[in-house]
């Protein structure tokens, strides 16, 4: 095994009638998603996809992102995520940036690509997998409306008919594992995201190693709550398949409704649950109490610290679940873990834990020297998970990275997280801050200077400072703004709202005469924080 | 009440008053509307009609369409 797609052609060998994914009531075993996956891939093939070749995956939580994501794979192609709920702006950056030409999608998705889809992005094909008569409850035939709009920019659709006419055999395609398998867009910080290029044996070792840790098996269940582009998403689409077991994606309504997922739980009997902290947080009022969740043995999550108070709380509900602080960022997917031994006491952060296989680490101070045990520094990591680099971003590849030669031509490639760390004498890594301006809301990474530079982009913004202050263990995002002409503060962050994902448009926007700022001349965030 | 929460969600969660929906199109499922707006949505029905959600009657069967929101808030307005 050393292609991601391997998993699923082994467990249709050792467990052909296992249910991979779920959603909702329906199901793929992993036959069915082997032989769906297959004819996805010819179709790919005949439309001219090579090797390297990215497709995006426009599609919301659904069963159809399991045969996309196999299907791009056993093609020889590269999956690229995208978010249906992000500005048109943002995935047109996207389609562009890394030459999209065919989309995966369905017949749910046709206004928000009506809005996306322009004659420039030239985009070949859009693809559903699902027929009308098949498990997708929308239907996978396209309306008259969008077939016509796409034949308009010359884009061809195709449905479940066309891809029922593949073949359902394995492609033969040369392909190797430091091959490119996807690549995950995130903030940046020039005010465009950035393409995290991950190789099949970047997520095949990231499967291995939490497949080892957590030690999952074929009879567990995952709740998959995390959308396909969120790295968190990896476990429910890599890990579960290579041990064959099944990953039940919650559907977008439940992550909305935690009384219903709360049940969705528990009707599903989920061994296995990851996701960001405040889903499980919004669990705690829905009435977790009166409901029957033995059956889960691990609640992994990760993304943000978890307010100590509220996991006491959940650890005390779930008595039967080992909780596990997951960290990593996407770069590197997974670096360390920490299970808790029991529900914290006091109110202090927990710690990141202990760094896991395959993996090493460096904490290096301000010059570049080996912090001491206690002392705080920017955190390294050398990883059978890392990353390939940033999609056409060489520059900024070799800018995050830390090469060292111990041994005469063994180069070891260190990828610089930004986050400070210290670690303690019981050997457990504690995160202690950024070295830079990225913050996380409810899990997403933000580039505090990517909202800047939008902001400064409207004609009437002078000048414009971005700042994340802490409310009741929630980061929120404020704006000062100097205008050059007068404004409604609604105006601007509609505006914002087009570029800029939800989550990074902030709360308050506050306009101001002039930037307070230090007397080297910058921007003085100090002030802005306490004032 | 339908019309009203139609027009709401019309005009302030989708900036689109032009636009064609119905009370029993799939609002949250189909992508229409993301957490942040389903926020929204629920703080005008609690303050529209002056009453208060339990976080316990947040399902799916309560909020899935209009039609669902209006019977489930005539329902708890008793």
């Amino acid at each position: 095994m050393y292609l991601i797609q391997h998993s699923i052609l082994n467990s249709a060998n050792h467990y052909p009638d296992n249910e991979a994914f779920r959603y909702n009531d329906k199901a793929l075993t992993y036959k069915e998603l082997v032989e769906q996956s297959h004819q996805l891939a010819h179709l790919l093939i005949s439309l001219g996809v090579q090797r390297g070749d990215r497709v995006g995956v426009y599609l919301n939580r659904c069963l159809e992102t399991a045969v996309a994501v196999y299907g791009i794979l056993s093609a020889g192609a590269v999956f690229v995520p995208l978010d249906p709920y992000a500005p048109p702006s943002r995935n047109q950056f996207v389609i562009q940036d890394c030459g999209i030409e065919h989309l995966i999608s369905n017949k749910n998705q046709e206004k928000n690509l009506k809005n996306t889809l322009t004659e420039n992005l030239n985009v070949k094909s859009i693809i559903s997998p699902f027929g009308a008569d098949s498990i997708s409850p929308f239907g996978g035939g396209w309306g008259v409306d969008f077939a016509t709009f796409c034949a308009n920019l010359n884009t061809r659709t195709f449905t479940q008919k066309n891809l029922q006419k593949s073949l359902s055999t394995k492609p033969q395609i040369c392909i190797l594992e430091e091959d490119l398998a996807y690549i995950m867009y995130t903030s940046g910080t020039t005010g465009t995201p950035k393409g995290i290029m991950h190789t099949h044996r970047s997520g095949l070792a990231y499967a291995k190693l939490s497949a080892d840790l957590y030690n999952v098996q074929s009879t567990d269940r995952l709740g998959n709550h995390a959308a396909l582009h969120f790295d968190i998403s990896t476990m429910g689409y890599f890990t579960m398949p290579y041990v064959g077991g099944t990953t039940v994606i919650v559907s977008d309504i439940h992550t909305k409704l935690p009384a219903s997922m709360v049940q969705l739980i528990e009707k599903e009997r989920l061994t296995i649950w990851y996701s960001v902290p405040l889903a499980l947080i919004q669990l705690l009022q829905s009435g977790i109490e009166e409901r029957d969740l033995t059956a889960l043995r691990w609640v992994l999550y990760g993304g943000e610290p978890f307010p100590a108070k509220h996991l006491r709380t959940l650890m005390e509900q779930l008595p039967n679940a080992i909780f596990s602080n997951v960290y990593g960022p996407a770069e590197v997917n997974q670096c360390t873990y920490y299970n808790l031994p029991k529900p914290p006491k006091d109110d202090e952060t927990i710690p990141l834990g202990k760094v896991w296989g395959n993996t090493e680490i460096l904490i290096f101070d301000e010059n570049n020297n080996p912090a001491k045990v206690g002392e705080t520094g920017e955190l390294l990591v050398r990883s059978a998970t890392q990353m390939k680099g940033y999609w056409d971003r060489r520059d900024l590849t070799e800018k995050n990275l830390y090469k060292r030669e111990k041994i005469t031509g063994c180069e070891e490639v260190f990828y610089r997280t930004g986050d400070l760390v210290r670690i303690c004498e019981q050997g457990d890594l504690h995160f202690l801050g950024r070295k830079d301006r990225q913050v996380k809301i409810r899990g997403y990474r933000i580039e505090l200077d990517e909202i800047e530079a939008t902001l400064t982009t409207h004609e009437a913004v002078d000048s414009a400072a971005i700042f994340a202050i802490k409310n009741d263990d929630e980061a929120y995002i404020n704006a000062v703004v100097v205008l050059k002409k007068d404004l409604e503060t609604s105006d601007l962050k509609l505006y914002l709202s087009e570029y800029l994902p939800a989550y990074a448009v902030p709360s308050n926007i506050k306009f101001i005469d002039a930037i307070p700022r230090t007397t080297a001349g910058k921007v003085n965030y100090k002030i802005l924080k306490t004032s | 009440m339908t019309d009203i929460i139609i027009q709401y969600i019309k005009k302030e969660i989708l900036n689109d008053p032009d636009t064609t929906l119905t009370a029993q199109d799939d609002l949250l499922g189909s992508g229409l509307v993301d957490s942040m707006g389903f926020v929204r949505i629920i703080a005008f029905l609690e303050e529209e009609y002056d009453i208060t959600i339990p976080p316990t009657d947040m399902v799916i069967e309560h909020f899935m369409n209009i039609e669902a929101m209006s019977n489930y808030v005539a329902k708890l307005k008793g």
